[in-house]
């Protein structure tokens, strides 16, 4: 397969969480593990306040396809379940452990289960009791990516044939996108029997598909992991050093040559899936292991903390805890940021879990901390010449700024792939990432 | 923010994505923009004397003066210090006779401070080019008195060039292609002749064009689409008949042609963002520039070009690449 590398986009500082070790984060004296992924795609508890539970156990499930079973990861006691806030202040019901200390494991959680001989239909209820969800965005359970729902019945009666395509591309997405992201290149050189093992569940999973694995221009394939890779049939695609290849939808025209249908459509309209490199690692545990996603491997820099690496942290821990229990904050930390620099989300506290959803904490001081200005745009075309989605965001951001949204639906704002470039180019500093998205809300509700 | 070893009632700031900026900001493009002006300044003190840096002065003052206080009077937040103005004013002393009166000078930048961009609420949401409507107001009003040229009498060096008592198109104009037959090109690249103050030196213009793309102020499709258009143009009618027009590079190094593609048909704002529409318009601004320089009513038609484009600016940036992921909409 030819790989393409032309795309706009711009070069950013490079990554600060340069260690590919992954340390364990210590264990947490309390969790708080969220029971949905969004606020309309919740679980049900199955466990009550008071109830002893061990590390792996399943605390809630939903019959929702999409939603992802949720399991304590760490054995203590359920305390309480209540609402508390997620990244962006929505009160989300969460069930609440207190550690005892010890991290006893379900007793059906073993090693090494010979998973070569198990037929697709066989694994895929694995990974969906593992409760493993995608980074995103959008955040989704991984099961998810190789089953599609059947298409309604009326539309199907209408059309007479299946919507479905089948997936022929797999793109393990080993790129670390953002400054700041440092765990998929860790995985790389730190979990490469797990890389191998996890292609090989995916080709069970989803059959005759080209696999291509996808690394950064500083992340580099070991020696063994590519020779397995070659036996596998993996091709590596080397990706140059400019953001936002990392994203999804970009790393698919690269790779592919095709492109998500926007506004509407996904990956897998196109038959290629996306599976992230740490999610892959996850995926392993859950079917070679039975393991259930307990934990998440997360990088956390800036110029705010002294412990610049990337670790693997139990769900639940508040970024609080973290924090205290990592004792390296230094300088004047006034923004904490939830992913990348580029697309994270600021906390408004640090009473918030570490979810499947986060893959980066960064720490800035006031020095590094950026703000936006109200001042007009002056039409200077810096944006537009580094979109990648080839927008005119100028134009876009004046529309939603001054609430004109449909125009803004005409000119293709449900196109942008918020990748963030526009606002980070801006030579007003106008906040352009914001206005593009405050004008897709509006078009959602209206 | 308390103690920060503790982060326990921490004061966040919260804001959006994304968190890193670039260090790009409007001064810098507009400093940038000044800096690369200055090689044509000073070939304009080189071939005129200081009479030149007076007048830029003066532009310039004008210029920070009058955008103080038009947003003043608006009530709106003072931009002076991005340094915009001081290159509007630059520009306007850039594409005067040395000769011109301070009082011409000063109204025609008040013109384009004020009529050419305050009143559509500044820097960037100006349909027309401000510099070139403040020029042209004055050029329509006080025709006599900008168009007073005085020979070149360089400061050291050089001998002055005689060969034309006019800047180059007016000879052309008046006196025909045979006129120009005895003046050397290396004259007109290196500005020994009359004109305005800083487009006779061709090179030094080019230097500051230079800059600008390596700078990446401006990228490369407005400059390179304006001259290559104008050249093939002119050469098309030269291969015609070379009695009547005259050699296309001598049209590429008189006038303004070299400063309006790098710096005039590049003003943000008034020019399209998209490559395709940037192509078009400067197709458009060299074949208007050298129909009025063949058949206009106006000597150099650089100016006019460029305002005629600047209208069509909101429709070639229609003219655009297909955007990512659309797809033919299906009945």
């Amino acid at each position: 397969m030819g790989f393409k590398t032309s795309f706009r986009g711009v070069s950013l500082p490079p990554q600060k969480v340069s260690n590919p070790a992954i340390e364990d984060a210590p264990l947490p004296k309390k969790v708080v593990l969220p029971l949905g992924q969004s606020e309309n795609r919740v679980c049900k508890p199955v466990v009550e306040v008071g109830e002893h539970v061990k590390t792996g156990q399943l605390i809630g499930q939903s019959d929702d396809f999409l939603v992802a079973p949720v399991h304590s990861s760490v054995s203590g006691t359920v305390t309480e379940i209540r609402p508390w806030s997620d990244l962006s202040g929505n009160k989300m019901p969460s069930v609440i452990v207190e550690s005892d200390g010890n991290d006893s494991w379900l007793e059906e959680i073993r090693a090494h289960e010979d998973f070569s001989d198990k037929e697709s239909a066989q694994l895929l209820p694995d990974v969906k009791a593992a409760g493993v969800v995608e980074t995103g965005p959008p955040s989704m359970p991984l099961h998810a990516k190789f089953t599609k729902p059947e298409p309604s019945k009326e539309f199907q009666f209408l059309v007479g044939i299946p919507q479905s395509k089948p997936v022929d591309t797999v793109i393990i997405n080993g790129i670390d996108a953002e400054p700041g992201m440092a765990a998929k290149g860790a995985v790389l050189t730190k979990y490469s029997s797990e890389i191998a093992d996890g292609i090989r569940i995916l080709q069970k999973l989803i059959g005759s598909a080209q696999m291509v694995l996808a690394v950064g221009s500083n992340g580099s394939v070991s020696s063994p992991l590519s020779g397995e890779l070659a036996g596998l049939g993996v091709q590596v695609f080397q990706g140059k050093d400019k953001y936002p290849l990392g994203l999804n939808p970009i790393l698919i025209k690269c790779v592919t040559g095709r492109e998500i249908p926007l506004p509407d459509g996904t990956e897998q309209d196109i038959g290629v899936a996306v599976v992230d490199a740490v999610t892959l690692v996850h995926l392993v545990e859950a079917v070679r292991d039975l393991k259930p996603q307990v934990d998440k491997i997360v990088s956390v820099s800036g110029a705010g903390i002294t412990a610049v690496k990337n670790y693997k942290v139990r769900l639940g821990t508040l970024v609080q805890d973290l924090v205290e229990q990592l004792a390296g904050l230094q300088g004047d930390p006034v923004k904490v940021i939830a992913g990348g620099a580029m697309t994270g989300v600021a906390l408004f506290s640090t009473d918030i879990p570490v979810t499947k959803e986060i893959d980066a904490l960064i720490f800035q001081t006031a020095a590094e901390a950026k703000s936006f200005s109200p001042d007009a745009c002056i039409n200077c075309g810096l944006c537009v010449r580094h979109c990648p989605s080839r927008l005119l965001p100028n134009e876009l951001s004046k529309y939603c700024e001054f609430s004109m949204f449909e125009e803004a639906r005409d000119k293709y704002l449900l196109h942008c792939i918020e990748c963030g470039i526009c606002a980070y180019v801006c030579p007003e500093k106008r906040p352009m990432l914001h206005l593009m998205r405050y004008g897709k809300r509006e078009l959602s509700l209206a | 923010m308390e103690k920060a070893t503790s982060l326990e009632k921490p004061i966040l700031r919260v804001s959006v994505a994304p968190h890193i900026q670039q260090k790009i900001t409007t001064s810098h493009l507009m400093y940038n923009t000044l800096i690369a002006l200055v090689p044509a300044l000073l070939a304009g003190i080189y071939f005129f004397g200081f009479a030149s840096l007076k007048l830029a002065l003066i532009c310039m003052a004008t210029a920070v003066a009058c955008e103080a206080g038009m947003q003043g009077v608006m009530g709106r937040k003072l931009t002076i210090k991005n340094g915009s103005s001081l290159v509007l004013g630059l520009l306007f002393a850039l594409i005067c006779s040395p000769e011109l009166p301070w009082w011409t000078a000063v109204l025609g930048v008040a013109v384009a401070v004020i009529l050419g961009r305050g009143i559509y609420g500044g820097l960037g949401n100006n349909p027309f080019n401000a510099v070139l409507v403040g020029w042209a107001v004055m050029k329509i009003s006080f025709a006599a008195q900008m168009a007073t040229w005085i020979m070149p009498e360089p400061l050291f060096g050089l001998e002055a060039g005689g060969y034309i008592e006019y800047p180059p198109l007016e000879v052309l104009r008046l006196d025909g292609v045979d006129a120009l037959l005895d003046l050397p090109w290396r004259d007109l690249f290196i500005g020994n002749v009359p004109g305005a103050i800083g487009t006779v030196c061709v090179a030094a213009v080019l230097i500051g064009g230079i800059y600008l793309l390596a700078r990446r102020i401006i990228t490369w499709h407005i400059p390179v689409s304006f001259l290559a258009s104008a050249w093939l143009f002119g050469l098309i009618f030269w291969l015609i008949d070379p009695e009547v027009y005259a050699n296309p590079t001598i049209y590429l190094l008189s006038g303004w042609m070299v400063l309006g593609a790098f710096f005039l048909a590049t003003d943000k704002g008034t020019v399209p963002v998209t490559a395709p529409g940037m192509i078009i318009f400067g197709i458009g601004c060299g074949v208007i520039t050298m129909i009025i320089r063949y058949w206009g009513g106006f000597v150099d038609g650089v100016a006019f070009a460029i305002l005629l484009m600047n209208a069509l600016t909101p429709l070639l940036d229609r003219v655009r690449p297909r955007v990512y992921g659309r797809v033919k909409q299906v009945a």
